[in-house]
């Protein structure tokens, strides 16, 4: 089974929700969407479920027309971000209502709540109701009622954004052998995440003011972002962009003394460029380009380290949880070799070597 | 300063209690008394003031010199709870489809349909009267149970109407959606999904129109004649120029107790938590 | 601003209950004079009875409870001067911005001039400055939230500041901006800051110091970076960083220790103890190698996490799972046998899974 979009845009009040998106979505593929919020990830996933009209634009399946087919018909299943479950029936009930609004057996019901409940941990939860379970626990049962079903296209809006990071980062591992034998299922998840999008993802979809910019394997995109959008969208902290300019071997960034020009730039025309460099190709030195700390933030097991150097602002990713006092003047090393060049309107030019890589790239 | 704000709060709260209870009061012992004992001062202590007799009682319940409240009983409780369950009906899906669905004519939204709803509430009866006898009257039903039933419900769908909206527009239309990912259509996703989760505001409204349906009088008094009465015109009609106060006492006790049956029992399941915390 | 003492402080709310059941278990903690302070844990952990205690909404079973010296245990919440922000932001919606932040002023009688300079002083660091007329009603979700941050930051008597999980309502994407604006302003003012929070991220970017809570107890007190590097316990070293801590079971050899038949040298001498001793280090410090050396021991890949810029390998050692946290252009090892290095002075030793000695 497999989705195709052509086209689809959608408006209100003068915003584009979606915009002219066109995308093929494949069975057995786990799609990870990825943008800001109020990128139309969203709306994206609505309309394919039948929740919303667009303006214009197409969407079949198998390519026999599915726009037109009603929700209760689209053997779609959606975990929203807020925890939904049906507040008066118990976690059994939950899982069990799509099963019996299908007309199956009482034996296979019981059959698909117990394993669908117990691949989720929840097996000794059957009887409660949803309000006497944590967030996480409301989001497993959820999760349950999406398997239960063995739906033929599975949707999840940032199921895991509104729990803390702890189970964020339990639910994220456990996400993918969850469904990895979906069979031929169409799962699509949407995330703001990019380590998230890179984990879970066989095909990742970039999202920005309701287009898709571009789509394809994790390691392609993360390697070569179309546009400059694209390389902040998929960073996270999003990546440094600044201007410079490379005149014969001199390469001058961020108005900072000129540099020889790195071989992976080489042959690049003489002219103003925009480069990209990722937080975790920018670290504190003894010596190098000075700036002030602006602010200092923890995530996981790295801590970012935002600093302006001049006019422009940088952000440093570095390993391991250290205390930066705020005001304090740094160094930083800027790694050339890293660089990313993209053209004055934000195209990309040329990007850094990738590495090796086992499996898949290159 | 600290002491005195209690006795102070107590003593408020003390005479606003009497200022409640007193007419009960007076209508509880009025009902024991017979003649005399009316007619001798404001007195309220049985056996010590005054000899207390069940003639009122008698009375009501086809005594001699009394009336039959059992009959206008009935058809009250027939109008209230088929006005009452039609209101409920009606009102729910009109309240449902005003909660999720767009409409606009014109300049009119959602919000111009339910204050239309309950502006009715806001025109005096006096205004509606006259209208709903003439229809009554074409259609046949002057004078009968439907009709006054038909009537009640005019009057209390705004209200049905006006507390379910607010109540569904509290429950998370992401139930509605999921419900018909799951299968169901908007109907099905509506009986199986929301109402389900109704039951609070239900029980609101439920009381609202038995509250309002069974203490209607004045359109039970202008709409009926000889054929039917309800228990309100009952009790009024007994008001004649010697008011037989005793009588009238135990009819109008007899006439509030199924709503203070149905507040006790509403208040006891708010305060099991039933009704607050079904949603989140 | 104020010194908050906690001396011999435990609450149990069911009467009578034996001390192992008590939601805060009997504790001597010390809150100092302009540092924040960060109390982090599952929920239960007792983290919102320590806070309910220090705002006067519980009086603790046992123990004083001291301002400045002063003892506040039986005082009622307004009379201990501290400012409160909630979950949900706290505001008079009829209210300008200027008028709410004016308001706890007016109810002390301050004269008009100096709530005004003081109104406008607090306004301009939340930059409200320009949006003092506005009505409050009409701001959005985080620009509340400042609202009622900049109520308990005009007061000059305040002795503390309690933050109950005031991002939770918030945005994501309003989140990093608010959380950066409430560190600028308390580094700005410098109050004594005590913040709850069940997210890690913002524990750590926000506090000076953590405190992690887990039944009742505070089972480590420090800044990130000694929580990050020596967690006292496995359970701060699987609830600090991601992904967490590895722990492996480790055996006494002849000379120290050793891992999977092999010697495993360390900074510090090995336990004497009977049990079974682990050994944490962060998935951070775990290094794929090339050429033998001392603490290299062969391992098996099992799984690879891309997260971007960086990938997690998941790596089996000596049978153990063993999570490695390597940059993306170190790629990952082309052969199914390879070489794993614990550097030394990164390996720290847990028995009964607690920090034994540090080295």
């Amino acid at each position: 089974m497999t989705l195709h979009a052509t086209g689809l845009s959608l408006a209100a009040d003068g915003v584009d929700h979606l915009k002219e998106v066109t995308a093929t979505f494949r069975p057995g593929r786990l799609h990870t969407v990825i943008g800001r919020t109020l990128a139309g990830k969203t709306t994206l996933l609505r309309v394919l479920a039948g929740l919303q009209r667009v303006d214009s634009g197409s969407l079949t399946r198998d390519g026999a027309d599915f726009l037109r087919t009603p929700v209760w018909r689209r053997d779609t299943a959606m975990v929203y971000q807020q925890f939904i479950n049906y507040p008066h029936l118990d976690v059994r009930d939950n899982v069990a209502f799509p099963l019996r609004r299908a007309g199956l057996a009482r034996e296979e019901i019981e059959r698909r709540v117990e394993q669908s409940l117990a691949r989720v941990g929840l097996a000794e939860f059957k009887e409660r109701r949803p309000s006497q379970l944590s967030g996480g626990q409301q989001q497993r049962v959820a999760i349950a009622r999406a398997l239960a079903r063995e739906a033929s296209i599975l949707l999840f809006d940032e199921p895991f954004a509104n729990l803390d990071y702890k189970l964020r980062e339990q639910l994220r591992e456990e996400f993918k052998t969850l469904f990895s034998d979906q069979g031929d299922a169409v799962v699509i998840y949407t995330t703001t995440d990019p380590a998230e999008a890179m984990m879970l993802g066989d095909v990742v979809l970039v999202m920005h003011e309701g287009r898709i910019v571009q789509a394809g394997a994790p390691h392609e995109v993360f390697d070569r972002p179309a546009t400059t959008t694209v390389a902040r969208i998929v960073n996270d902290p999003p990546m440094n962009v600044f201007p410079g300019r490379i005149d014969g071997d001199l390469i001058t960034v961020a108005g900072l003394p000129a540099g020889g020009v790195p071989g992976h730039l080489a042959g690049l025309a003489d002219g103003a460029y925009q480069f990209g460099l990722r937080a975790t190709d920018v670290g504190l030195a003894q010596s190098g380009v000075e700036g002030e700390v602006t602010f200092v933030e923890i995530s996981g097991s790295e801590t970012f380290v935002h600093a302006v150097a001049g006019q422009t602002p940088f952000v440093m990713q570095i390993e391991g949880i250290h205390d930066v006092a705020l005001g304090e003047q740094v160094f930083m090393r800027l790694r050339p070799e890293r660089l990313f060049a993209f053209d004055e309107e934000g195209a990309l030019v040329r990007s850094p070597a990738c590495e090796t890589v086992l499996a898949g790239g290159r | 300063m600290p002491r005195l704000y209690p006795a102070f709060k107590y003593t408020v709260i003390a005479l606003w209690a009497c200022f409640v209870a007193g007419p009960f009061m007076w209508a509880a012992t009025t009902s024991f008394k017979d003649a005399n004992a009316v007619q001798g001062g404001a007195t309220y202590l049985p056996w010590l003031q005054y000899e207390p007799t069940a003639t009122g009682w008698r009375n009501i319940f086809g005594g001699s010199g009394g009336v039959d409240v059992l009959g206008p009983f009935l058809n009250s409780a027939l109008v209230t709870v088929a006005a009452s369950a039609i209101s409920l009906v009606l009102g729910s899906l009109a309240a449902y489809g005003l909660s999720r669905f767009r409409y606009r004519a014109g300049f009119v939204k959602n919000s111009d349909i339910v204050f239309f709803f309950v502006s009715q509430r806001i025109m005096p009866p006096v205004v509606l009267v006259v209208p709903f006898f003439y229809l009554l009257q074409v259609a046949g039903l002057l004078d009968t149970v439907p009709g006054l039933v038909i009537v009640t419900v005019a009057l209390l769908l705004p209200i049905a109407v006006w507390v379910m909206v607010d109540f569904f527009n509290g429950i998370p239309r992401e139930i509605d959606e999921m419900a018909m990912l799951d299968g169901c259509n908007p109907l099905t996703a509506f009986t199986r999904a929301i109402l389900p989760n109704s039951l609070p505001g239900l029980t609101v409204a439920a009381m609202f129109c038995a509250v309002f349906g069974w203490n209607d009088f004045f359109f039970a008094f202008r709409l009926t004649f000889t054929e039917i009465q309800t228990l309100p015109q009952a009790i009024v009609a007994l008001n004649s120029s010697i008011p037989p106060w005793w009588t009238l006492s135990a009819a109008a006790l007899f006439g509030i107790s199924p709503l203070v049956l149905l507040a006790i029992w509403v208040e006891r399941y708010l305060s099991k938590g039933n009704l607050s915390g079904a949603i989140r | 601003m104020a010194r908050l003492d906690l001396a011999d402080v435990g609450h149990s709310y069911v009467p009578d209950a034996a001390e192992e059941r008590w939601a805060l278990k009997p504790l001597r903690l010390t809150f100092e004079d302009a540092r924040t302070y960060a109390l982090v844990g599952p929920s239960g952990c007792g983290k919102s009875t320590l806070l309910g205690i220090l705002s006067g909404l519980v009086t603790p079973s046992r123990g004083r409870v001291l301002f400045d010296g002063a003892d506040v245990t039986d005082l009622p919440t307004k009379a201990r001067n501290i400012a409160q922000v909630f979950q949900f932001p706290v505001i008079y919606r009829s209210m300008t911005v200027y008028d709410n932040l004016a308001f706890p002023l007016r109810c002390r009688r301050w004269d008009r001039a100096r709530i005004d300079a003081k109104v406008r002083q607090v306004a301009e660091a939340l930059d409200l400055g320009g949006r003092l007329r506005q009505q409050a009603r009409r701001l959005t979700a985080d620009d509340k939230q400042l609202i009622s941050l900049g109520r308990g930051l005009v007061r000059d008597d305040v002795a503390a500041l309690l933050m109950d999980e005031p991002l939770t309502t918030i945005d994501p994407q309003l989140k990093f901006t608010l959380r950066r604006k409430i560190r600028e302003i308390t580094e700005q003012f410098r109050p004594t800051v005590i913040y709850v929070t069940h997210d890690q991220y913002e524990a750590m970017s926000f506090a000076q110091e953590l405190l992690v809570m887990d039944g009742g107890r505070v089972v480590q007190q420090g800044t990130p970076e000694q929580l990050f590097e020596a967690p006292s316990s496995t359970y701060v070293g699987w609830f600090i960083g991601s992904p967490p801590m590895n722990f492996l079971t480790v055996e006494h050899a002849r000379e120290g220790l050793s891992l999977g038949g092999r010697p495993l040298a360390a900074a510090w001498d090995a336990p004497q103890v009977t049990a079974r001793p682990q050994v944490g280090i962060r998935p951070e410090y775990v290094r794929i190698v090339t050429e033998p050396g001392a603490n290299t021991f062969p391992a098996r890949l099992r799984g690879v996490q891309d997260h971007g810029a960086q990938r997690v390998l998941e790596v089996d050692l000596a049978g153990q799972p063993v999570r490695a946290k390597v940059p993306r252009e170190d790629g990952v090892p082309g052969v199914e046998e390879f070489l794993v290095h614990l550097p030394r002075t990164k390996i720290l030793p847990y028995v009964d899974g607690r920090l034994a000695t540090l080295p």
